[in-house]
């Protein structure tokens, strides 16, 4: 299983496992990191699963679709490291990927 | 309607529209929009009637000017999402009604429609919402506290009718006086009365021009001027460069208060009917505040209340059926939210559920832009509700009375429950 580096945003570290399939979204839920709201489950639609990314794995990320990139307009914390959580499915290229959760809007 | 007799059903004086030549006939459902038969026991109830396990992904019905409609989930989020193929040249029916329709921008397509839904959005973000969060919270309270002492109440008229209204009347910095004047031209726009297209587009149309003979004294007023109220903000919002036109303006102020009036006022009643039904969600709600945050979007699939159309854009060949540029496709979606291809058991609510898939905002380009609000505003009623009135339930013997439309609709939603 992939493991993901996850900042919250107190400055906590924590490395969490993550299954390939699902999304980076639900790995983070699922490991009890709350701070990460994700109101809408998965249905990008609601831009409270924003992290930013490390920018060396941003070649292993899907491309953003129109919608996430509405929504992440939609926040005043966006900048080029800008993801929507729910909008990545974990694969085995995200191995060791640090994410950093975006201060709350 | 209070003419006729009541034995004879509202479709046997509504006009048919004959059907067009590329039309075959097995495709033929009488449905109409405006009065889904079985309505008494449920709006939800009335649509999941129509789909069947042989039908295919479109129907057409003569009602309402003739239109197509979509069956199932999947083919509602397909026609949302391309614009190319499915236009918002018109989006309500009957299309005769659809023409005469002038809010903006939701009849433009993609690259006319980007400027102004930025501008939309600008003013309806998740940070500028975020930022209103206290306010919607005290409009939430003061209702909520006004009754909770008596042990019962309307929820229809005392809460759902008033709290939206009253939270975009705020936001819009607009007088709570002038809400009745407006709810009745938002419903004459999304459940216009009269048996023929042309009725029905003289009604919307009245209401249409209700919205614009509104808005007109406020955008002068505000135009220039500096302040934080949506209408201010998009009043001055620039479109490619220039600041929007006054007719542009009338437009996108009117659907403002169009959609922040008649959408979630309806949704809200839905909800609580269901909830008042069913107290062991209400116990998980109130067990635990992050589930009952998270919950909101299992709510927005389990009650859509929207049933706009697309135009078809060109003639095509749609998953087997003949399109023709200018038909109307119906897109209830109702069917997609209660899809049980799409959601498993979806008559449940579900706050563990993953993969929710609905289009209750619809898709695509035109997706609502107040989805951010909505949200905040489920979740502080649930919230503020529960801490007040942690137990409820439907009073004995009523009979909520549902409408079908553009937007669906509850009269009345009688609630008890024990005093504190």
């Amino acid at each position: 299983m992939p493991s993901i580096n996850v900042m919250t945003r107190t400055g906590e570290s924590r490395i969490i496992e993550v299954a390939e399939g699902i999304s980076v979204m639900e790995a983070v839920r699922d490991a009890g990191i709350d701070e990460l709201l994700a109101l809408c489950g998965g249905c990008c639609s609601c831009a409270t699963c924003h992290v930013y990314v490390a920018e060396e794995f941003e070649g292993r990320l899907p491309a953003l679709s129109d919608d996430e990139n509405d929504l992440l307009d939609s926040s005043d914390h966006r900048n080029e490291r800008s993801r929507l959580a729910c909008q990545l499915v974990v694969n085995a290229g995200m191995n060791g990927m640090a994410l950093t959760i975006a201060p709350e809007d | 309607m209070a003419t006729m007799p009541e034995h004879v059903p509202e479709t046997m004086s509504r006009a048919r529209a004959p059907r067009p030549e590329h039309i075959p006939e097995q495709y033929v459902h009488e449905i109409d929009m405006y009065a889904l038969e079985g309505i008494e026991q449920g709006y939800h109830e009335a649509w999941k009637n129509i789909p069947k396990p042989d039908m295919p992904d479109l129907i057409w019905t003569p009602f309402t000017g003739g239109h197509w409609i979509a069956t199932n989930g999947d083919t509602v989020r397909e026609v949302y999402s391309d614009p190319t193929r499915f236009s918002s040249e018109v989006i309500f029916l009957p299309k005769e009604a659809g023409e005469k329709y002038e809010m903006v921008p939701t009849r433009m397509d993609p690259p006319e429609h980007t400027p102004y839904r930025k501008a939309l959005d600008k003013g309806l973000s998740l940070a500028q919402i975020r930022k209103v969060e206290s306010k919607v919270r005290k409009v939430a309270v003061d209702l909520i506290d006004s009754f909770v002492s008596r042990g019962e109440c309307d929820f229809s008229a005392e809460y759902a009718n008033v709290f939206p209204v009253r939270v975009f009347m705020a936001l819009a910095d607009l007088p709570e006086s002038d809400v009745p004047t407006l709810s009745r031209f938002a419903k004459m726009m999304t459940r216009p009365e009269g048996n023929t297209p042309e009725e029905m587009a003289k009604h919307l149309e009245e209401g249409n021009k209700g919205f614009f003979a509104y808005v007109e004294p406020i955008i002068q007023a505000r135009r220039g001027k500096e302040g934080d109220d949506l209408i201010t903000v998009m009043v001055n919002a620039e479109i490619n460069g220039e600041r929007i036109t006054h007719d542009k303006a009338l437009g996108l102020i009117s659907l403002l208060l169009l959609g922040g009036l008649d959408t979630v006022v309806n949704f809200l009643s839905f909800m609580m009917i269901h909830l008042a039904k069913n107290p062991q969600v209400v116990e998980e709600l109130r067990a635990d505040p992050l589930k009952l945050m998270r919950s909101a979007e299992e709510m927005f699939r389990r009650f859509p209340v929207v049933s706009e159309a697309r135009m078809v854009a060109k003639d095509q060949d749609f998953r087997g059926i003949e399109l023709k540029r200018g038909d109307m496709i119906l897109l209830p979606t109702a069917l997609h939210g209660l899809d049980d291809q799409l959601n498993d058991d979806p008559w449940r609510i579900n706050l563990e559920r993953r993969g929710i898939s609905h289009s209750t905002f619809g898709g695509g380009p035109h997706r609502c832009a107040g989805l951010h609000l909505a949200r905040m505003e489920v979740i502080v009623t649930i919230e503020e509700w529960l801490k007040r009135i942690p137990t409820f339930a439907m009073k004995p013997g009523a009979q909520p009375i549902y409408h079908s439309g553009i937007v669906a609709a509850v009269d009345n939603v009688p609630l008890i429950w024990s005093e504190r």
